[in-house]
């Protein structure tokens, strides 16, 4: 396993290594400084790829490589002024195709992106895809993903967020009530085919996560948003939990884990009969914990609290009342 | 520089220069001359004996490196066809560089930035980190993420990633999957065609094996880890992943069910905004699928919210859902 990742820690360093030199060569005097914040790579990167590229080369009609067969480097410039001047080069003249994997993985982006409104230009999409084909060295692999889902309410907050607008909405949150919002959007997120506002709630005086599919009557506001997602800390998981929040201890089909994962955090996962697991997450509600478990039947039991499978138990039988009637 | 001195070779230095020895041949390399000459080889070679560690190690650089988009080229030394020792090896520059008439503007790197940034686990997280790697080096610099859009897919199934090898290798597979209804797992040998995501599930588009036959099954329902065969197959011509997606879509459009929901409820807020979804009366709501058992189980997940007027066979998986969900729910201790 450690093996594995070392392997694939080697061949990112070769990537990053294939990739480096034709952006030198392109750049004739160049300081370490520009080269690290152009890739987005500390300093000490760049310099020490640049000082294993100085030592490389081909083993030339000797076989030995000789001098000439090397990269060079003027490498006073190097070590007193932190730049990069190649003065010989050797076997590389241009930049790498993309792999038919990474050609594939960025096309399939693409399609998610393509139904957003201001990717509405269909033929300029088309023709990215037909590049990074084209620049791929086999044939990309099959990846498809529908384009996003948008609508009205997505496109009214789009336009807030660029506007620096606040917007206006009815919310059913987690614990089921209904209520009129005030927000600063901040950031419109996705996952697959649901989408999130997150967001400064002016009535709870927070930043809060919004699902937009719960949004009623939202609109836009002529008040300037008070934070802007620079003021704010926008923490990198949707969900937080708060101090209210509870344990409840749930068995999985271990098989169903995954899809359970931003709730179960770094909680412990306890393996049981054959194909089962126990494990904690942590709830909001019992309005929120009877809906992710009713949605998921046979595949997730609540084992406790009590009120967490009366809650559940509850909320079927309800619905199996209707039926029988 | 002596290369002697060096206590070690880091594999990078090794892979690097085996891909610029490559590169700089016209005519290949063999195997020997390749274990004898170049750094990082060399130095393990041992000219009057046995090369076997050094010749797996070979193999296994060369897998890393076409991993990596570089098509490392295989050739048969004139006249001595069918000879493994005297194969050569080189890196053919016209494949290995992208062609020069590509080029991306300043508007498509963003969007390429972004659509990277779709990815944020697993195998497609690194791929398009490297894709963007490769966009810098022709000197493209992508803006600052845009703020205020954080889009994302995800890759949670445990089968995306062997199967996305298997894709790649156009490699044959065996898993186990459960159809819903059925209790047993049943092992399938199927030939990969596409990995599709149709409303946030996964999908696998597949043929059986040596057959005409296409499935498409959902990645969820692999029970099992996914074998991947030494056998490999020759994928169709088409563009499966949109044929497969269509199919999708297809069904979408043509299942329709229609629910009852409670006025003001969480139900009638988000299945009214469902994708495609229709009001065909106060509180009465048509909603699309693809799958009838997917559909029962988001419906389940409302609970007295929603009661399903059409079809049956839908009505029965919602039943059958709930009745599950007071079963294992009840508590049978009644001191």
């Amino acid at each position: 396993m450690a093996e594995r990742k070392a392997v694939h820690q080697a061949a990112d360093k070769l990537a990053f290594l294939l990739s480096l030199v034709p952006y030198l060569m392109d750049h004739d005097q160049v300081g370490v400084a520009d080269v690290a914040k152009h890739f987005g790579v500390p300093e000490e990167q760049i310099r020490d790829a640049v000082k294993l590229i100085a030592v490389s080369g081909v083993p030339g009609a000797t076989g030995t490589y000789q001098h000439g067969d090397l990269f060079d480097l003027a490498w006073d410039n190097f070590e007193d002024n932190d730049e990069i001047v190649l003065t010989n080069l050797v076997a590389i003249d241009d930049s790498p195709r993309f792999s038919g994997r990474e050609a594939a993985a960025l096309i399939a982006g693409l399609q998610y992106l393509s139904s957003l409104p201001e990717n509405a230009d269909r033929g300029a999409i088309a023709s990215l895809m037909d590049k990074l084909s084209r620049g791929a060295s086999t044939l990309p692999s099959q990846m498809g993903v529908e384009g996003a889902e948008t609508d009205a309410t997505l496109a009214l907050i789009r336009e807030s967020v660029a506007a620096g607008l606040q917007v206006e909405f009815d919310y059913l949150n987690s614990r089921g009530e209904q209520e009129r919002r005030r927000v600063d959007p901040l950031r419109i997120e996705s996952m697959d085919a649901d989408w999130y506002l997150r967001g400064w709630c002016h009535v709870r005086e927070a930043v809060r996560t919004f699902r937009l599919d719960r949004i009623s009557n939202p609109l836009q506001s002529t008040s300037p948003i008070s934070f802007s997602a620079k003021d704010v800390q926008l923490p990198d998981t949707l969900f937080q939990g708060s101090a209210d929040d509870f344990d409840v201890t749930l068995d999985v089909a271990s098989a169903a884990l995954p899809l359970l994962s931003d709730y179960i955090g770094d909680a412990a996962v306890t393996p049981t009969a054959e194909g089962r697991v126990i494990t904690t997450i942590r709830v909001a509600h019992l309005f929120s914990l009877k809906r992710l478990v009713a949605g998921m039947p046979g595949v997730v039991r609540v084992v406790t609290p009590g009120e967490g499978r009366q809650a559940v138990a509850q909320w079927a039988a309800a619905a199996l009342e209707m039926y029988e009637n | 520089m002596p290369p002697q001195s060096q206590p070690r070779i880091p594999v990078e230095e090794r892979l690097f220069s085996l891909v610029l020895a490559l590169l700089a041949t016209e005519t290949g390399l063999t195997k020997g001359e390749v274990l004898s000459t170049v750094q990082g080889y060399r130095q393990k070679f041992n000219a009057s004996g046995d090369n076997a560690n050094l010749e797996r190690q070979f193999e296994r650089d060369k897998d890393d490196i076409r991993e990596l988009g570089v098509p490392l080229e295989t050739l048969e030394s004139p006249g001595q066809a069918g000879n493994n020792q005297n194969l050569r090896y080189r890196i053919p520059r016209g494949a290995y560089e992208l062609p020069a008439d590509i080029s991306f503007s300043a508007e498509e790197t963003t969007l390429l930035n972004l659509a990277a940034m779709v990815w944020r686990e697993g195998s497609l997280s690194g791929e398009s980190r490297r894709a963007m790697l490769k966009l810098r080096s022709l000197g493209l610099t992508p803006d600052e993420p845009v703020l205020g859009y954080a889009p994302r897919v995800r890759v949670r199934d445990a089968a995306f990633e062997p199967l996305n090898t298997a894709l790649a290798k156009s490699a044959v597979v065996t898993f186990s999957y459960l159809k819903p209804g059925e209790t047993n797992a049943r092992a399938r040998t199927v030939e990969p065609l596409a990995l599709i995501q149709h409303q946030g599930r996964w999908y696998l588009a597949a043929r059986e094996a040596g057959t005409d036959v296409r499935k498409t099954f959902l990645l969820r329902r692999i029970v099992s880890k996914v074998t991947i065969s030494n056998r490999s197959f020759t994928p169709p011509s088409g563009d499966e992943a949109e044929h497969a997606l269509r199919e999708l879509e297809g069904l979408w459009n043509t299942n329709t069910a229609e629910v009852r929901v409670t006025a003001g409820s969480d139900a009638a807020t988000r299945l009214h905004k469902r994708r495609g979804t229709t009001e065909t009366a106060s509180d009465r709501l048509l909603l699309h699928y693809t799958d009838i058992n997917i559909l029962a189980e988001e419906l389940s997940s409302f609970g007295p919210e929603v009661f399903v007027l059409t079809p049956t066979e839908l009505r029965d998986a919602v039943v059958t859902r709930l009745q599950q969900l007071v079963t294992d729910h009840q508590d049978t201790d009644r001191g």
